[in-house]
């Protein structure tokens, strides 16, 4: 018996190829300097993933309608019975291409098809995904009028901070979706290097914050966010409230370094084959597909245990949180992030760390977050009695 | 339900085992999964299209000792049909 389940998911930049040059794009380093894996290494891959019990592959890029044999792979991902989604910038779907999942159970087998919105223009969109704007909005109408699954992202960033109540509006008005996830623009790759132009201060921050919530009481339920401003803003809420009242939700592991579960259920590997944790982690290279055991490498590796024994560090006593107040209450957020700022996963994530947060902002700031509470706290006594 | 029938696996399912005390049912047709405890287990991995449901009865109270007497035979006859409403399972072609 394996020491933990296998992985359920797995995702595959499917090509470094990408006929866009987005502003923020975290995969950019990677994409010129790694080789493209032939379609046979891709479909024994999946004879890997399937012996472990894969249920979904995530296929990514570069975009993946580059590569002409994208439905030979997909149909590899089918016939070792698994599911699949794809995440793409869209430019590239038409008629013909949609045609193509008509084939055998491709169509069956698609959980969803994601797209990027970041504009409600072509003039705010472009600024971040270049030359787009006019070919992702049909795209995603032929989508949904062709009944595909489609699935729009927003990724939040200067350009289009200012126009959030318009891409809310196109989307689910205009182009009727039920709904639209969120995420933000950071300092990966890409994102790195026009760090100044498109990642949000902590004023931003706050910005995106107040006008999703008011956006969320227009549409109910309908703007998801598993990361960016929303994400956070209910995380540091949660916090707030665990603080004030001392119960800790159940929703997350408080209080101890367990940011991101991704690596008890998922392996990413890269366009050249290279098993990563995570496609964030690409520089954690664990072995390649086509030398490696990927079931090994899920047990054994290092990289991988180390990763999950990340969990074991109380909040307080991870450096720089010592004396932090919300140490109790936080769980260092994304180890991904953290490297990338530290240089090392086993520190906190200041990208998602409230004190940080706080620290940059007016005391406007944690009144409005503790004004979101669904359940009053307890008084400032009672808390340092805690 | 005829006790004398015998099912099948559906051969596109998967069977992931999580822990010792159990295992995951995957339908990728369908997107559903079936939470499997050790006994339902054996269920699945017997729907060989050749042991019986009667059979099939007679084994799990063979192999697993804590399995209650007075219930067994309802509540692997009422998962069989949940498994096989589910399509993780069918009849045999004749």
């Amino acid at each position: 018996m394996p020491t933990i389940s296998n992985p359920k998911r797995c995702d595959i930049a499917i090509t470094g190829k990408c006929n866009l040059n987005c502003r923020y794009c975290y995969y950019a380093d990677e994409m010129a300097s790694k080789i493209d894996l032939p379609t046979a290494d891709w479909l024994s891959c999946f004879d890997q993933l399937a012996k472990l019990g894969v249920m979904e592959v995530g296929i990514t890029g570069g975009e993946p309608f580059l590569r002409t044999d994208l439905f030979q792979v997909i149909d590899g991902i089918i016939e070792n019975r698994m599911r699949y989604n794809i995440c793409t910038n869209g430019t590239l779907i038409n008629e013909s291409v949609l045609a193509s999942f008509d084939t055998g159970k491709r169509r069956l087998r698609l959980n969803n098809i994601q797209l990027s919105v970041d504009g409600s223009r072509a003039e705010i969109h472009n600024l971040s995904r270049p030359d787009s704007f006019e070919r992702v909005i049909p795209a995603v109408r032929l989508l949904k009028a062709r009944q595909f699954p489609v699935e729009v992202r927003v990724t939040i960033n200067r350009h289009n901070l200012n126009d959030l109540e318009n891409i809310a509006r196109l989307i689910l008005d205009d182009l009727g979706l039920p709904s639209f996830s969120t995420g933000e623009a950071f300092a990966m790759g890409m994102g790195c290097t026009n760090q100044h132009e498109v990642t949000l201060t902590s004023a931003e921050q706050f910005s995106a914050m107040k006008k999703l919530d008011l956006l969320l009481e227009k549409y109910p339920g309908r703007i998801i966010a598993q990361a960016g401003p929303l994400a956070k803003r209910r995380a540091f809420t949660e916090m707030e409230d665990a603080r004030l009242s001392g119960v800790k939700t159940s929703r997350w592991c408080m209080g101890s370094l367990s940011g991101c579960g991704c690596v008890f259920s998922r392996i990413d590997v890269l366009h050249n084959g290279d098993i990563v944790p995570c496609h964030i982690l690409h520089g954690f290279v664990m072995g390649n597909i086509k030398a490696d055991s990927l079931g090994d490498i899920w047990q054994n590796h290092p990289y991988l245990i180390a990763l999950r024994n990340r969990r074991n560090n109380p909040m307080q006593e991870v450096f720089g949180c010592e004396n932090c107040v919300w140490a109790s209450f936080c769980n260092g957020s994304c180890p991904a992030m953290a490297k990338e700022i530290s240089r090392d996963f086993n520190s906190p994530s200041l990208f998602d760390c409230y004190r940080h947060f706080l620290e940059e902002s007016s005391d406007e700031v944690q009144q409005y977050i503790k004004s979101r509470m669904t359940t009053p706290g307890k008084s400032e006594r009672q808390i340092n009695a805690l | 339900m005829c006790t004398e029938t015998t099912y099948l696996r559906n051969p596109d399912v998967v069977l992931r085992d999580e822990d010792e005390d159990g295992a995951l049912l995957f339908n990728p047709d369908t997107n559903q999964v079936l939470v499997l405890n050790p006994t339902a287990a054996c269920v699945w991995k017997n729907c060989n299209g050749k042991l019986s449901v009667a059979a099939m009865i007679n084994l799990i109270k063979e192999e697993f000792d804590k399995v209650p007497n007075a219930t067994v035979e309802e509540e692997i006859l009422k998962f069989i049909t949940d498994m096989a409403k589910g399509g993780y399972i069918c009849l045999p072609e004749k």
